[in-house]
Formats: C-alpha cells, structure tokens, sequence
C-alpha cells in the first residue's frame, strides 16, 4: 500500500521572527507536532471532495514577503486594518480610539499578552476535524489580537482587508484572535483580496471567543483571485446568552475552503450562520460547518446558499451535534444549491448527531435549476434572457445578500455578483 | 394586424392545434371561446412564443412580420402581451422591481430614456389604483402570495403598464369573484384603443357580459369550428357547444355562469 502524503517539511519553516518570544515559542511547538502531519486525500471524508484541488507544492511553502503595496484606494466607512500577505500593514490601518477595546497585532504585544494570546489560540477548534488550520499556527507570522472589555460597544464596523499579492509563489498566514467579554459588541469584516497571477495558498484562521452576553457579528467576503487557493477555519465558542452571527460570501478559486465551527457552551446562547458561495469555470468552493449545542436552551440558525455554473463545484457539509445535556436545543439548517449548466456539480450533507431527547431540530436541502415557467413570465413581458436570468438568480440570494449587515460589504459583493453575471448568462 | 394561417402546433409528439384561421385587425375585440382541451390556451402560449409548444405548420403575422422568427422577449417587445392564466409567483424578486425591469426594457426598445425609481413609483401607483390594487403590493414578491384576483389583477396592471399592441387575455376571468371580474374588466375595457388588439381565451360567457366583443371564435379540436359576432356567445350560452358537434365533457357554458 502507497503510504499516505505527508505535508513537505517545506513548509516547516516559518520566514520571520518579530513575534514576542511565546509567539515564537508556541509556533515551533506547532510546527514540531506537524512534522509527518498525513495530508487529506480523497479518504479523508471531510476532504472527499476537495483534496484533488489542495496542491501543497515546496513553491508555495515561501512565505510571501510582507512589502505593504502603494496604493490603498480604500474607503472603507468605519475601523480597518490592512494586512499585506499576513503581515499588518500600520500606514494603512486606521484603529479605533476607544476606552476598552484593544486591537493588537502580534508583533507589537508585549511579553505578558503575547503569552496570554499563545494561551489562547488553537483553543476555539478541533484541530482533529479542521487539520489546515494546524499549518497556520505553525506558520503565522503576525496577526490581530482584539480584546474588548466587558460591555464596550465597537460603534463601527471593523474591517480587516487581507490582501496577498502574488507576484511570485508562495504561502500567506493571516490570523485573527477576537476576545469579547461580557456584553461587548463588535461587528468585523474580513475581506480576503489578492493580485498577481503566481500561484498564492492563503491559510487563513479566525477565532471568537464570546463571554456571557456578548454579541459579536463576523462578516467574511471571499474575493481572491484564480491564482489562489484559500483555506480557511473559523471558530468560535459562546457562553451563557451570547450571540454569534456570521454572513460568508465567497466567489470560488481553484479551491475555496472555509471550516466554520461553534460551540455553544452556555444557557441562552445563539448563533445564526449564513452563506452564500458562487462559483463558475472550473472552480471548487467547500463549505464544512459544524455547530456543537453543549448546553441546553440554545438556538442555531444555518442558511447556505450555493449557485455553480459553467462546471464548477460547489461542496456543502453541515453538521449540528447535539450533546446528551443540550435539552431543548433549537436547530434549524437551510440549505439550497442552483446548478446553472448541466456541467456544473453540487453536493451537500447534512450531519445530525442528536443525543439529547427535548429538541426541536430541522433540515432541509435542494439542489434544482432556474425555473424555465419563470423565464418564461418575465421575457414575455419584453425582458431580456441575461436580465430574467439574473433576476431569477439574484432572487435565489436576495434574502441573504439583504441580511448582511454592512453596506460596503453588500456593495462590493453586488459588483461581483453583476460580472458573474455578465460572464455566465447569455442575450438570446 | 396580427394574421393566422393553417397553424399547427403540438407538445410533446401530440398536435394540439390543427389548422387554426385568424385575422384580426386594430381596434378589434375578438373571444375565443371553447372547451377544455380545445387548444385555446395553446394558441395564447403560442402566440407568446413559449418554447414547450412546437410550431409544425403555419405562420403568424403581426403587422407584417413573421413572429415565429421572433424570440418570446422580442414578440413582446413588438407589442405581444399575454396574461397569464396561472401568473407565476416569484419570491425573492420584486413586483415593483418586476415592472420596472419590464417597461424599460419595452422603453430601451423605442429608443426612450429608462424611467428611474421614483418616476416609475409614481407611475405604477397611478396605474395600481386602475385596477384597485393596494401599492403596497409593488413591495411584495412577483404575485407572491397573492389571492387568485390579486394575480389577475396585476397581468391587467402589466398590461395597462406596458401598453400592448395585441394583449392576449388567457381565461382572465377564471377564479374571480363578481366584484373582482368587475374591476378586470374596467381594466381591460381601459386597454380598448383603435390601434390596440384585444384577444380574450375564455371557458365562460360570463366575462363577455362586460368586455363586449367584436367578434367570437369557437376553437374545439385544435381548430376553429365557428366565427361570429358575439351572439354567438349568448347562442353558445344557451344552448352550449353540442349543437356544433362538439363535446364538452366538463362543463356547457351555461351550466357554470
């Protein structure tokens, strides 16, 4: 039997060391536990789909060089950090000045916070089921530490623009750690956004850890290039009444990876995930979610959308567990694919686990393609085929796309949506 | 105006219409009349251009142009209006949005500027108000949820909105209650125009009593059996189709007024 692949040691060396000593410490430590890490294949059941389109080339194992870009022609309303291929870029950041909220990168902490971070990460995710994200604590070589103190109110969204720039191959390691203590608010937008043309892996990890009551909504716009693989892992734990709310818009790459996992540990915690991926050519977009009702009296929410087209793939897994003590847990999961040629491939499961006997828990998945009755309603009254088909597609994702909470967000994402638009539906 | 000639049409292998001989001109209100499975509400998805239906022998003229050459958007554009006997609902896009997108589309065909937000909204609420529809359904879903008089309702807006050449009325009175068959028909009498066509498919006599045609057709076995001014259809009313030799296994006309 051909042994399984094992990631290339290439990949276990780190670029740069301007990270407070436990960051270092903590990496090596990762890195060290990587050496013959077996790398996902077609077995690997949450990789079935999508480990023919990992390529973890030695090219790609150069961390990128963090060179900050000219340029930034970034209006963003509200907070934002940039990163350039991991790295923060500080001219063009502009942070909050605000009475209980910190907002760090790694390379600036002190001895003391950076040992309290190096606590800390790793610990929202099952490093079991999103294996990947091992490689980014190996690897990060800086990355954003956001406390909020106990009932702070971030009055403005956060942006968090990660941008890699392919000009030659390589490797980018963005990291985010968010602490949000009793009662605190924040809102935060990570936007992934590339250049060049060089083959780029973008390995990207969020984590959010939510005290009692805090409410904390992520926004995650996927937009990188055809040159970029992203995976990425999310996750997040929530005590007693907290609330998580999360809205994904990915556009797909050669492979799009995004592992989102919650915990909900307390009484009276929710959490509501919506996602909305498109993909078109030949791109692969994977969705794994996973939400882990541990306590009781908690509500989830799930609503995934995936449209593919051309022939494109598009993956989707939602699991809900339901622990033994989690009595009247409330799940609901949602999720609905639109093919738009007959090359194009969907799969979706649905994983419930349910030990706890007082739940209500729902789901419920479709795969189908535009309505032909439809189309015919809308051209008969003189609209054209490219404006009905993208009507009846907008339609499919409308209710999603006005659930996002940020405007700047919805308006980048609109743009997108029009050129996806243009390049997939035809004039008769 | 619009010219029929030996049209045969079949779905699926099976030919529905065999043969069917039209003229009508401006101005003209013509009915077809007839039973069910007679073929009536093929010719209207015919004439609309849906693809479902093959077109095997024939022509169709309108103005002088061959419309089978024309796509269902392009036939509409030329003036060709259907309403739906079964107007389809679709959540997610709006009516108001619907319309818009509907007469600037018509608008860009003439060469007029498009009509932006807000004159559109003052337009549909104006024409919202001819056919007694509350404007707070331009903010729903395309026919979504509404009542089966609110869906006829909004064709006939469409309709009104669009200004047809020829408007096609496909058993616009099926499902309506007589307060609401009044207000439809208010509406479609508001269509009447000299250079305007009216077409109106219907099983029941009934809506004849307030559209008065010109002229009515009786369609039985994929072809036009009958042609006469609307005493026909208070003959038919009376003594249903089987004087014609034509079977209605359904209903007679009369029966369900």
């Amino acid at each position: 039997m051909k042994p399984a692949p094992t990631l290339s040691s290439a990949f276990l060396e780190p670029r740069g060391h301007s990270l407070p000593a436990p960051l270092l410490e903590l990496r090596k430590q990762r890195g060290t536990a990587l050496v013959d890490m077996p790398l996902p294949t077609r077995k690997t059941e949450n990789w079935k789909y999508s480990s023919r389109h990992l390529k973890l080339t030695d090219d790609l194992a150069t961390t990128l060089p963090a060179t900050g870009k000219d340029g930034y022609s970034l209006s963003l309303p509200g907070y934002r950090v940039v990163f350039h291929n991991g790295v923060m870029i500080p001219e063009a950041s502009d942070f909050p000045d605000l009475d209980g909220v910190r907002i760090q990168n790694f390379g600036d902490l002190d001895d003391d916070d950076a040992a309290a971070l190096a606590e800390r990460l790793d610990n929202t995710l099952d490093t079991r089921a999103v294996q990947m994200a091992r490689l980014n604590s190996a690897r990060f070589e800086d990355g954003l530490y956001i406390r909020l103190d106990k009932e702070v109110v971030l009055d403005q969204p956060l942006f968090i623009v990660h941008e890699v720039t392919g000009t030659a191959s390589g490797s980018a390691y963005p990291r985010i750690y968010v602490d949000a203590a009793r009662h605190s608010q924040i809102t935060l937008v990570e936007e992934y956004l590339s250049s060049g043309n060089e083959p780029v892996m973008v390995n990207a990890v969020t984590e959010y850890m939510l005290e009692d009551g805090a409410n904390v909504t992520s926004v995650r716009l996927v937009m990188e290039g055809e040159n970029v693989q992203h995976i990425g892992a999310t996750g997040v734990r929530q005590a007693a009444n907290s609330r998580f709310e999360s809205h994904c818009v990915g556009f797909g790459g050669p492979l799009r990876r995004h592992d989102l996992m919650v915990r909900l540990e307390g009484e009276g915690g929710e959490c509501k995930l919506n996602g909305v991926v498109v993909t078109q050519g030949k791109q692969h977009y994977d969705n794994h979610t996973s939400i882990e009702h541990v306590a009781a009296h908690c509500n989830s929410e799930e609503t995934y959308r995936n449209i593919a087209a051309d022939e494109s793939h598009a993956v989707f897994n939602g699991r809900i567990h339901i622990h033994e003590d989690a009595q009247k847990s409330n799940a609901n999961m949602n999720n609905k694919n639109l093919l738009l040629s007959t090359g194009a491939e969907i799969d979706t499961k649905p994983e419930l686990e349910i030990y706890a006997d007082d739940v209500k828990c729902a789901h419920g998945a479709t795969i189908g393609q535009l309505d032909r009755t439809s189309l015919f309603y809308l051209v008969s009254r003189g609209i054209g085929r490219r404006e009905a088909n993208t009507l009846l597609t907008m339609a499919f994702i409308n209710e999603l796309v006005e659930q996002i909470p940020v405007q700047a967000v919805k308006d980048a994402a609109q743009l997108r949506l029009n050129e996806f638009f243009d390049q997939t539906f035809e004039e008769a | 105006m619009l010219s029929i000639k030996n049209l045969h049409a079949s779905v699926e292998g099976e030919e529905i219409l065999k043969g069917i001989n039209l003229e009508i001109k401006a101005g003209e209100v013509h009915a077809i009349m007839g039973p069910n499975g007679s073929g009536k509400s093929t010719l209207s998805q015919v004439l609309a251009g849906n693809e479902t239906f093959e077109v095997t022998e024939g022509e169709i003229t309108l103005n002088g142009d061959n419309l089978l050459d024309l796509e269902t958007e392009e036939r509409a554009r030329e003036g060709i209006f259907l309403a739906f006997q079964y107007p389809v609902e679709i959540p997610g896009v709006s009516n108001l949005q619907f319309l818009r997108t509907a007469v600037n589309a018509m608008r860009t065909h003439r060469g007029e500027p498009e009509m932006n937000a807000a004159e559109f909204m003052k337009l549909a609420r104006e024409v919202s108000k001819q056919v007694d529809l509350d404007p707070a359904f331009l903010k729903r879903g395309v026919n979504e949820g509404f009542s089966g008089g609110e869906k006829k309702r909004n064709e006939i807006m469409q309709a009104l909105l669009l200004q047809p050449k020829l408007a096609i009325l496909d058993e616009t009175d099926s499902g309506l209650d007589i307060d609401a068959l009044q207000v439809v028909s208010k509406g479609v009498n508001a269509l009447r125009a000299e250079d305007r066509a009216i077409l109106m498919v219907t099983h029941y006599q009934r809506l004849l009593n307030h559209i008065v045609p010109d002229y009515v057709h009786v369609l039985a076995g994929g072809k036009i059996v009958k042609s006469g001014g609307r005493e026909l259809a208070l003959e038919l009313e009376e003594r249903g189709y089987g004087w014609l030799g034509v079977k209605d296994e359904e209903a007679t006309p009369s029966a369900a007024s």
